[in-house]
């Protein structure tokens, strides 16, 4: 890519992405708005219902919600920009500190599920595709999608009978044992439940991709030429199909990341794990405008995010798409 | 001495949802070292089938149903594929025959001719390598090689494709070359190019050719000994005078008498009429009965067996018989050494 | 054959945009003419712009340049085109190479012949849309039994004449054919060949036959063209296209034709032609009577 076309190339997207954020905070914050429930209740609890309609409206002006809803929103985005995202009504605490303390479990939780997702089904694509119709691959295909179909809290809720009520194996809720929370051990066994939920409720879609890419690939010519020309079934598959596959994995993948980071919202509330998925719920149940804001803005900008790098992976990185710009290249006619 | 391959009543049938589809039947011929052998027929008529079951590149499919492969001597019928990619491209090699998708896309020519060389030479050392595959893509005809080396499919045209394709056909030093159709995707031009390379090649390394192909140009030019195959069976076979000069199977005449070279001035071509048929349920029979207008009671219910005409050349036809009455060889059904 | 000029294509130009900057002139300057009942053989190798003039013909792409008339009407100009739709479209009919992708496979071939009839709101001649498809399909040498069949379940040849009795059924006065036996067994080319040649007779259409076939172009056409990376370089009736070459490219291509005799095919020396040899710039002259040269001033002995 010539070198003046790259700052035009990446000004574009970066563009694309502030429009996309902006025009999402405007969307969740009208609907949210306009949405039936009553704020006042997350901020003051049970006394709302005691509380004279003079006192409402004082108590709704404090909040700033008397106005209309354009000039609410326009306020918001004026404090947002230096980077004051207003109080959640229920933490009566600095919204961003409410997210940071529990974001971190969140991440362990959806990034190792994300790590293993993405080593695991490719492995297991990998060898599906390899006995291709054989009785190994028609056994995993046909658990592998029973297992896509299971319900992930149902899942959950088996598994914690089995591993924390029967055999007490391991914990069934929380992050980490009261007082414990330094301890690497203690973590990870209180992650190892949720974690199988998460992973076992994404592998197969994933897995069954992949397979089906390489399956693709392996039926193309070249594959042919290839093993006549002596290559073994190991080095055509991962020379030639596997790597051929990769670069539309990866962009897959790309989109993978809110898909399962979004996903470990039903496995925390199951968990009990204190995690920004039971955060978003609460938030989006009890009127919490500015904490449900601030949550929303951060999944969407991880989604648009991870958008972008898909495409830019896309065009960059496949040679396929490459070789379409080889109008501009030469052309090799006669020897 | 012993032919280089020798196929002796082989017969491969595909596993279909519809059934079994006997796409090679009882099929026998052989190989010396050095010579072209031509395969003619249609599509369909199994003779792809037939060079990809010597080289065991058939789908999962397929069986080989009957019948042996021997190559130099040794019985290659029931090799298992970790056997088998031993001898790709060392023994018997392929070129295939769409270019545009038989080179991998993504990976550059000199490193796909590499890959072919590495194959078989395991150890071969980086500038051993990089010399071979410059030797071979001259060998071919790709000049300037080592700046195209790095140059990738796309940037190559068609006739040039197939010539990468040849190299790596060639990189093991195989003593059978099978090309499927090599010409056909290419034009007219190139094409005459890419035969006489081949010819040129098969010379040189003294690798004995089979030759698959509809085109009875291509075979004029390029065959020593020719078999025409039609619906799984080989139905004539002798040396290329032979079948061109004196054919004795009605197919091989009414493939001949379709070609608008021999119609000129006509006004219409000689077509065989009918379509061939499916190979699901063979009739019982000759095949071509249906279509034969030469076709004798027996052809509807027995299979005519070889019958010797000359040392070199055999046709699977009544009409040899002692008992079959005379015909006429039709006008133009041989060129007659015009 | 009449002398009525029947479509005739002048200057014609068609340009493709590869990317913002870069475009592929797949069609330059090309001017020829066909005159009522005449068979006119298009020839060129791949990439030589044949198709984009049977497709600029038929009004699937917008030329960037030039005209093309049709019984004197220029069929680039929309207004003109709108004004005579309907003529336009049923006594011009196309023929695809794959007869897979030109025919929709879930529709029954019955269907697939009347369809054309259906859309133009004609009557058709036979009574009911199923007696004129069975007439149709007799006569492209189709047994009636195929008429409720899937395109899915003929055979290559089968589905060519399916095509080819679609076209038909419009009764056009221009046929154009894109290599339509070019994905063809040999022996069942002969046999389209033939059915061609046939109907032609019978009907009288003109017929724009595009192909790289020569020899079937020999065979079939009155007149040929041939073209090389978008120019035409040579047209002359066919006898004498083949009896005296004068374009060296037209030399080189039919050098190239393979002869299936083994004697002579071994002997046979191609004539040379390299591309940088080729200047695309001048124009068509008359040498003699029908035989149009490509000359620029500085080759042609």
């Amino acid at each position: 890519m010539k070198k003046r076309n790259l700052a035009a190339y990446f000004g574009k997207k970066i563009f694309v992405f502030f429009l996309s954020v902006l025009l999402l905070s405007i969307a969740v914050f009208y609907i949210s708005r306009l949405a039936p429930g009553d704020p006042l209740v997350s901020y003051y609890g049970d006394r709302v219902e005691k509380m004279t309609p003079e006192e409402r409206e004082w108590a709704e002006g404090k909040l700033g919600l008397n106005d209309p809803i354009t000039v609410q929103y326009i306020r918001w985005l004026d404090s947002a920009f230096h980077g004051d995202f207003g109080i959640s009504y229920k933490y009566k605490m600095d919204v961003v500190e409410v997210i940071g303390s529990r974001i971190g479990n969140t991440l362990i939780l959806g990034g190792v599920g994300f790590l293993l997702i993405f080593v695991a089904s490719m492995l297991l694509g990998v060898l599906c595709a390899w006995h291709e119709d054989r009785l190994l691959d028609r056994v995993i295909c046909k658990i592998g999608t029973i297992s896509s179909c299971v319900p992930e809290f149902w899942l959950s809720l088996v598994l914690i009978l089995i591993f924390s009520v029967t055999l007490r194996w391991l914990p069934s809720s929380g992050a980490y044992s009261i007082g414990k929370s330094g301890d690497i051990g203690d973590r990870i066994a209180h992650l190892i439940l949720p974690l199988t939920v998460v992973v076992l409720g994404h592998l197969w879609y994933y897995a069954y991709m992949i397979r089906n890419k390489i399956l693709e690939e392996v039926r193309a010519d070249y594959v042919l030429l290839a093993k006549a020309k002596g290559l073994t079934k190991r080095s055509v598959m991962f020379r030639h199909c596997l790597r051929n596959v990769i670069p539309s994995y990866l962009s897959i993948m790309a989109i993978a990341v809110p898909h399962i980071l979004g996903g470990t919202y039903v496995v925390e509330t199951v968990f009990s794990y204190p995690g920004i998925g039971t955060l978003s719920y609460e938030s989006a149940r009890y009127q919490d405008y500015n904490l449900l804001m601030l949550l929303c803005l951060l999944s969407g900008i991880l989604v648009i995010l991870c958008n972008i790098i898909a495409q830019i992976i896309n065009e960059q990185i496949d040679p396929r798409i490459k070789a379409q710009d080889a109008a501009e290249t030469l052309e090799v006619g006669e020897p | 001495m012993s032919e280089l391959l020798e196929v002796k009543n082989l017969s491969v049938s595909f596993f279909t949802p519809d059934g079994e589809v006997q796409a090679v039947r009882d099929v026998s011929f052989s190989l010396k070292a050095g010579e072209v052998l031509a395969i003619v027929g249609e599509s369909g008529c199994g003779k792809s089938v037939l060079c990809k079951s010597i080289l065991k590149l058939l789908p999962q499919t397929a069986k080989i149903k009957s019948g042996s492969i021997a190559v130099n001597g040794t019985d290659i019928t029931h090799y298992r594929e970790r056997d088998m990619h031993k001898l790709r491209g060392k023994l018997f090699s392929m070129v295939f025959q769409d270019p545009m998708t038989s080179l991998n896309p993504t990976m550059a020519i000199g490193a796909q001719i590499g890959e072919a060389v590495r194959a078989h030479q395991v150890n071969i050392g980086r500038d051993a390598l990089r010399a071979r595959v410059i030797e071979l893509m001259s060998l071919v005809g790709i000049e300037r090689s080592e700046e195209r080396m790095k140059l990738y499919p796309y940037n190559f045209s068609g006739g040039m494709r197939q010539r990468a394709v040849m190299a790596i056909a060639l990189a093991g030093n195989p003593s059978i070359l099978f090309a499927d159709e090599p010409t056909t995707a290419l034009d007219v031009t190139i094409q005459a190019q890419i035969l006489d390379l081949l010819r040129d090649i098969q010379q040189k390394l003294g690798t004995a050719t089979v030759f698959v192909t509809h085109d009875l140009g291509v075979v004029a030019r390029v065959a020593d000994r020719v078999a025409v195959m039609y619906a799984g069976k080989i139905v004539e076979t002798g040396t290329a005078e032979e079948i061109f000069y004196d054919p004795r199977h009605p197919y091989t005449w009414g493939l001949l008498r379709a070609l608008p070279a021999l119609s000129r001035g006509r006004d219409s071509l000689a077509a065989i009429p009918g379509m061939p048929p499916t190979l699901v349920n063979p009739p019982r029979g000759d095949a071509f009965a249906c279509r034969n207008e030469y076709a004798l009671a027996i052809d509807y219910e027995e299979e005519p067996p070889m019958f010797q005409i000359t040392d070199t050349h055999y046709a699977a036809t009544w009409l040899l018989d002692e008992r079959a009455p005379h015909i006429e060889l039709p006008a133009g059904g041989g060129l007659g050494g015009k | 054959m009449g002398n009525e000029i029947l479509l005739d294509v002048q200057h014609l130009t068609h340009v493709f945009p590869l990317t913002k900057k870069i475009a592929v002139k797949a069609v330059d300057n090309i001017s020829f003419q066909i005159v009522r009942g005449e068979i006119f053989g298009l020839v060129g190798e791949s990439g030589s712009g044949k198709s984009t003039i049977a497709r600029c013909v038929m009004n699937l792409y917008q030329p960037r340049n030039g005209q093309i008339l049709y019984k004197g009407l220029d069929t680039c100009d929309p207004w003109v085109f709108r004004e005579n739709r309907r003529m336009l479209q049923t006594t011009r009919q196309m023929i695809f190479q794959d007869s897979n992708s030109s025919l929709d496979q879930r529709m029954k071939v019955a269907d697939i012949i009347a369809e054309p009839m259906k859309i133009q709101h004609i009557t058709p001649p036979r009574g009911t849309c199923r007696a004129e498809a069975e007439f149709q399909m007799k006569y492209v040498g189709l047994d009636a039994s195929y008429l409720d069949k899937y395109p899915s379940e003929l055979s290559g040849g089968q589905r060519q004449r399916v095509a080819i009795a679609r076209a038909l059924a419009m009764e056009p006065e221009l046929l154009v054919a894109d290599e339509p036996i070019a994905s063809l067994d040999v022996s069942i080319q002969a046999q389209i060949v033939n059915l061609f040649k046939h109907l032609q007779q019978e009907h009288g259409f003109s017929f724009l036959f595009i192909a790289h076939d020569l020899a079937m172009v020999e065979f079939l056409c009155n007149r040929v063209g041939v073209m090389y990376h978008g120019r035409l370089v040579e047209t002359a009736p066919t006898k004498e296209l083949f009896a005296n070459p004068l374009h060296p490219y037209t030399k080189a291509l039919l050098s190239a034709i393979p002869i299936p005799d083994p004697r002579r095919e071994r002997a046979r020396k191609l004539a040379e032609f390299r591309r940088e040899d080729f200047l695309p710039v001048g124009e068509l002259t008359e040498v003699s009577p029908g035989h149009f040269v490509l000359r620029n001033g500085r080759e042609i002995s």
